[in-house]
């Protein structure tokens, strides 16, 4: 390699390994110039390395998961009567549906924790990363007055929605933690004598005492549980 | 909404929004068109997530996702060649460095460059590509992605030796 190759091919990729590099060792001018040039690199990178705003997240649309599915051709307009089987099967539909959720209402847990985790399955929407504030007038529909006053320092809320545990309905809240989102469960009537761990697929807790009620506060493995869980008690006062 | 697609997607842009950014800045040379280009690019890559079969290749993916939509972006507004005497605040927002003024300088100078030396730089300084990964993202060879290297460092060393001049 010469000295002009060597030169284009160090101001190409000044710190890679090419075919030819040893000549610089050779070569006073040309060692000289690749040091320039990855100096020169060091520069170039610190100056493209421009500051970048925090992320803000687009609203992203709910995706179909047979949005690849091909419609079938419009076809002109025709009066569509039912025939009689379809009533009598949509019968028999709505009766199997009511069946199957009186039957699952009954499904008995081996315990309160296990019914908790299993509800976290039940409901993946409310495990959502996000920023979004739930509005208070929904938060105050599913923390009523008569069951619990939360105070502002607990954090961000950004899901709110009345639930069954145990036969009883209770808040269900999901706030951001550092790891991902934190389920709260207030369970008012649930007494327990002391804490009880949870352990779920990639998530871990507690159901804490919390007067005459319990507090479930579950989060992703590696979310620091404590300083949440100090927050959660010190925020939510039962009314009764 | 699907939970383990969401998780997948906020684990990648986690890691790569920054890089999506500076890319598409450079490639703009203008901040408010690098947020509006990184925001059309993440959401058109949640849209077709399935389609990345290997999440070792997001990075590239990525980038390439907000390569065309910093094309669709200016097919849309068909800006004017950009005069640096004559910045707009987001443009001249590229160029605030408040410590360093030798960084300034080159930011400067590489802010000058046509984008055919400033994109490759760019996708090599600052993502770590390869020279292989620049020729398939840009649609080159691999001999011209060197050229081009090598002719931008060349024009960047010679600003550098003018600053060492006036010094």
């Amino acid at each position: 390699m010469n000295c002009k190759d060597y030169k284009e091919a160090v101001a190409a990729e000044p710190h890679a390994v090419f075919d030819g590099a040893e000549h610089a060792d050779a070569c006073p001018d040309c060692a000289s110039f690749r040091d320039e040039m990855q100096v020169l690199n060091n520069k170039i990178a610190a100056a493209m390395a421009i500051d970048v705003p925090q992320l803000v997240m687009p609203e992203l649309p709910e995706i179909d998961a047979d949005s690849n599915v091909v419609g079938l051709p419009y076809r002109s307009k025709q009066r569509r009567v039912a025939p009689v089987w379809f009533g009598l099967a949509a019968t028999v539909l709505i009766a199997a549906f009511f069946g199957i959720r009186y039957m699952a209402a009954d499904v008995e847990y081996p315990s309160l924790g296990a019914e908790i985790l299993a509800h976290l399955d039940h409901e993946p929407a409310a495990l959502q990363v996000s920023d979004v504030a739930v509005s208070e007038r929904r938060l105050a529909k599913v923390v009523r007055d008569e069951v619990a006053a939360l105070d502002s320092e607990i954090g961000l809320i950004t899901y709110a929605r009345t639930c069954v545990i145990n036969g009883k309905k209770v808040p269900h809240l999901v706030m951001q933690g550092e790891a991902g989102p934190v389920t709260l469960l207030l369970m008012p009537d649930e007494k327990i004598l002391s804490a009880v761990s949870l352990e779920g697929e990639g998530v871990n807790g507690y159901i804490l005492p919390v007067g005459d009620g319990s507090i479930a506060i579950i989060g992703e493995r590696g979310e620091r549980m404590q300083e949440i869980e100090q927050r959660v008690v010190n925020s939510v006062k039962w009314s009764t | 909404m699907d939970l383990a697609r969401r998780q997948r997607f906020d684990r990648l842009v986690g890691v790569f929004h920054r890089d999506m950014y500076r890319y598409a800045a450079w490639l703009s040379r203008d901040t408010s068109v690098a947020e509006e280009v990184s925001q059309e690019a993440l959401l058109r890559a949640w849209k077709s997530l399935d389609s990345l079969r290997d999440d070792d290749a997001a990075k590239q993916w990525l980038l390439t996702i907000v390569r065309r939509e910093n094309a669709r972006f200016f097919e849309r507004k068909r800006l004017e060649t950009v005069d640096i005497d004559n910045l707009t605040p987001s443009q001249s927002a590229m160029l605030v460095e408040k410590d360093d003024t030798d960084v300034q300088e080159i930011r400067e100078a590489i802010y000058e460059l046509d984008d055919d030396y400033r994109e490759p730089l760019a996708l090599q300084v600052l993502m770590g590509h390869s020279t292989k990964e620049i020729a398939e993202l840009m649609g080159i060879k691999a001999g011209a992605v060197l050229t081009r290297l090598h002719r931008a460092r060349i024009k960047l060393k010679q600003v550098v030796d003018g600053m060492n001049h006036e010094l």
